[in-house]
């Protein structure tokens, strides 16, 4: 029962903020907002007892990532947002039917085939310290190879970010 | 849907996630601000992981949570390119709304 | 998990976040008399002994102050700031272990008995306790980011990015040098590196037993670099003295709280006391033993505390509350390092501190890994 409740809340929370990311105009609070969903995702992984996990999440996301968003943000002091949200009636209920209807496509489809399975499977307890030498055995054998590529992808970025953010402007400079 | 208010299944974790994709992708599609649908774009990708950790979770299976290390990685690369170029349109144009700089649009 | 058991838990949170702040007066009191001492002057000495009652009149004066809030100000994100300057230091205090647990035996209470209890003096036995304070703690950011930009003031703004990009930068850093100690002790959780750091130094070096019984076999001795590396980020991190930039006073005003006062400004003040706790309390569980007692072990404390009293539960909360004394002479050690170093050292310009961030500590904490994997390799080989 306590599972549930804590599940529940953090559920409220997380789709509340995330909800807020797309409804508020501002993009500071968008941008805050989102920080919070990040940081409930993380309290809903350490529910899961993917404690490394969570604790990625918190220091990845919600503590870089969206550091970076909300600096960015607030450079550009954007205050006054001119046509926060696309134009259109049409366009607008095109979309949000489009999104409703996608969602309640996969809930149900979800629901149908876990009718029986659903609740009936408890999540396994295992000793944490054990599941992160497994974690990173797995990393380091079978995906190695991925692992190594991701490694590439990072130095391309670090290149690629300081590259866009020192140019002056490239061809079109004025 | 919610087999049972008391107990906590897979399916639960499947809904929220999916909730949380679609969220993410009315924002894509309704804002027009870059920073807010590369906000949207995060919260999709969070979605996707939390239906990882969920299935690796029950099944037992340790995969899931390599994937979401690699999602979290190109996540957070994805998060520093799509800044550097918010900023440098930023710079050229001293606007973020993607509707001030269609010049590309046929 | 019954109901008494939640009822411990919740008045063990609320009576630890409580301790936190408490001690925030007491080391403001330590950083006024403690630089009066370095720079040769008196300092508070009016207000009641030795100018201990100080704390109290600073506490009406800060609740007594001016209510400001700058006009072209953001109002929510400015009451908000505060508050969030709170949260990272009490979460992460809560999973730091101050001493031995200890038992309470079952007892009645309004009709109905209640077992016997494990008493942890810990907010919660989390679970890869480390990896959690680390999450906690990076969210430091936010307060400070939302603090400068909040109060529409270029000091403030720039402030809040200068501190923001320090803590990400010197995240780094810290994550990194810690590694060399979660692979020494094979473990993420905090109170199994305690307990791993018991007794005299003994280690295995290709497949040798070494004793050296003259010094306790904390973690220091295995990772100097690593300690050295943790104990600069921790003042980077919590915004101190070497590394204040973000309230660089001769170039910021004040930084991000320029426009903050009275209580607001206070409670910037128990985030930062409480970076400065957490970081002490970790110096001490990776490499100072946390609340053990050189040359003494555990059963040796025991039969001496049995010496003089006997019970099945008043000696395992004697030795406890030995240890947790240790503990808090410990961490009042490094505390006073944290006050020392303040005033006595300069502050770093901006650059030096990002170059000194990025391409020195990152590197060296990189080096200390390898290192410690080469060393834990050569321990166990035969």
């Amino acid at each position: 029962m306590t599972e549930a409740i804590s599940f529940y809340l953090i559920q409220f929370i997380i789709l509340a903020s995330a909800l807020a990311v797309v409804l508020v105009p501002n993009p500071i609070y968008s941008a805050i907002s989102l920080a919070v969903s990040m940081t409930g995702i993380a309290a809903l992984f350490f529910s899961l007892e993917a404690y490394f996990i969570a604790g990625v999440q918190l220091v990845v996301y919600a503590g870089a990532v969206m550091v970076l968003f909300v600096m960015v943000v607030m450079l550009f002091d954007l205050k006054k947002e001119k046509r926060a949200f696309s134009r259109g009636t049409l366009s607008r209920v095109l979309k949000t039917t489009l999104s409703v209807l996608i969602f309640s496509m996969i809930a149900g489809a979800l629901s149908m085939s876990f009718s029986e399975l659903g609740s009936g499977d408890s999540i396994a307890k295992e000793d944490i310290t054990r599941s992160i030498k497994e974690l990173s055995a797995l990393l380091y054998t079978k995906y190695v190879f991925a692992f190594e590529a991701l490694a590439i992808l990072l130095v391309m970025v670090i290149v690629g970010a300081i590259a866009l953010a020192k140019a002056k402007g490239g061809t079109h400079a004025k | 849907m919610l087999s049972s208010i008391g107990e906590i299944g897979l399916n639960h974790y499947l809904i929220l996630s999916a909730a949380l994709f679609c969220i993410g992708m009315f924002g894509v599609l309704m804002r027009k601000n870059a920073l807010v649908i590369l906000m949207s774009i995060e919260l999709m990708l969070n979605a996707v992981n939390i239906s990882f950790v969920a299935f690796s979770r029950y099944q037992n299976n340790l995969d899931g949570f390599v994937m979401v290390f690699f999602v979290m990685a190109v996540a957070a690369a994805e998060a520093a390119v799509g800044l550097a170029l918010a900023v440098a349109i930023f710079k050229r144009f001293r606007e973020i709304n993607i509707r001030f700089f269609e010049h590309l649009k046929g | 998990m019954d109901r008494m058991e939640i009822f411990i838990n919740t008045v063990k949170i609320v009576v630890i976040f409580l301790m936190m702040i408490q001690v925030v007066p007491l080391l403001v009191w330590v950083e006024r008399r403690g630089s009066a001492f370095i720079q040769h002057r008196f300092g508070p000495n009016r207000v009641g002994p030795l100018g201990l009652l100080q704390l109290l009149a600073d506490a009406v004066k800060f609740i007594n102050k001016e209510e400001f809030v700058p006009a072209a100000s953001n109002r929510v994100l400015f009451y908000l700031a505060p508050i969030l300057a709170l949260l990272p230091g009490m979460l992460a205090v809560l999973a730091i272990p101050f001493s031995t647990p200890f038992g309470i035996p079952s007892f009645e209470f309004m009709g109905s008995s209640y077992g016997p209890y494990t008493l942890q003096v810990q907010g919660a036995e989390i679970p890869l306790g480390i990896i959690y304070i680390f999450g906690v703690s990076s969210l430091a950011a936010y307060p400070v980011l939302l603090a400068g930009w909040a109060s529409s003031n270029k000091y403030s703004l720039m402030g809040g990015l200068r501190a923001s990009a320090q803590t990400i930068s010197y995240e780094l850093g810290l994550g990194m040098s810690v590694v060399g100690v979660m692979m020494l002790y094979g473990t993420f959780h905090l109170n199994d590196m305690i307990a791993a750091q018991e007794g005299l130094l003994a280690f295995r070096f290709f497949g040798n037993e070494i004793n050296l019984p003259f010094l306790p076999n904390w973690g220091i001795f295995f990772q100097p670099i690593g300690f050295i590396l943790f104990f600069v980020c921790i003042f980077a991190e919590s915004n101190r003295l070497p590394f204040d930039l973000p309230e660089a006073e001769a170039e910021l005003v004040a930084g991000f709280h320029t426009e903050y006062s009275g209580f607001k400004m206070l409670m910037f003040y128990i985030g930062e006391y409480g970076h400065m706790i957490v970081g002490s309390a970790l110096v001490v569980i990776f490499y100072f033993g946390g609340y053990h007692i050189p040359y003494v072990s555990e059963a040796g404390l025991t039969s001496f505390v049995s010496q003089y009293f006997t019970g099945e539960y008043l000696v395992p909360f004697l030795v406890s509350f030995i240890y947790l004394h240790v503990f808090i002479l410990k961490l009042a050690l490094f505390l006073w390092i944290f006050v020392w170093v303040r005033w006595s050292l300069p502050r770093f310009r901006y650059d030096q501190l990002m170059s000194l961030g990025w391409k020195t500590l990152l590197p060296w904490s990189i080096f200390n890994m390898i290192l410690t994997t080469v060393f834990i390799y050569a321990a166990n080989a035969a």
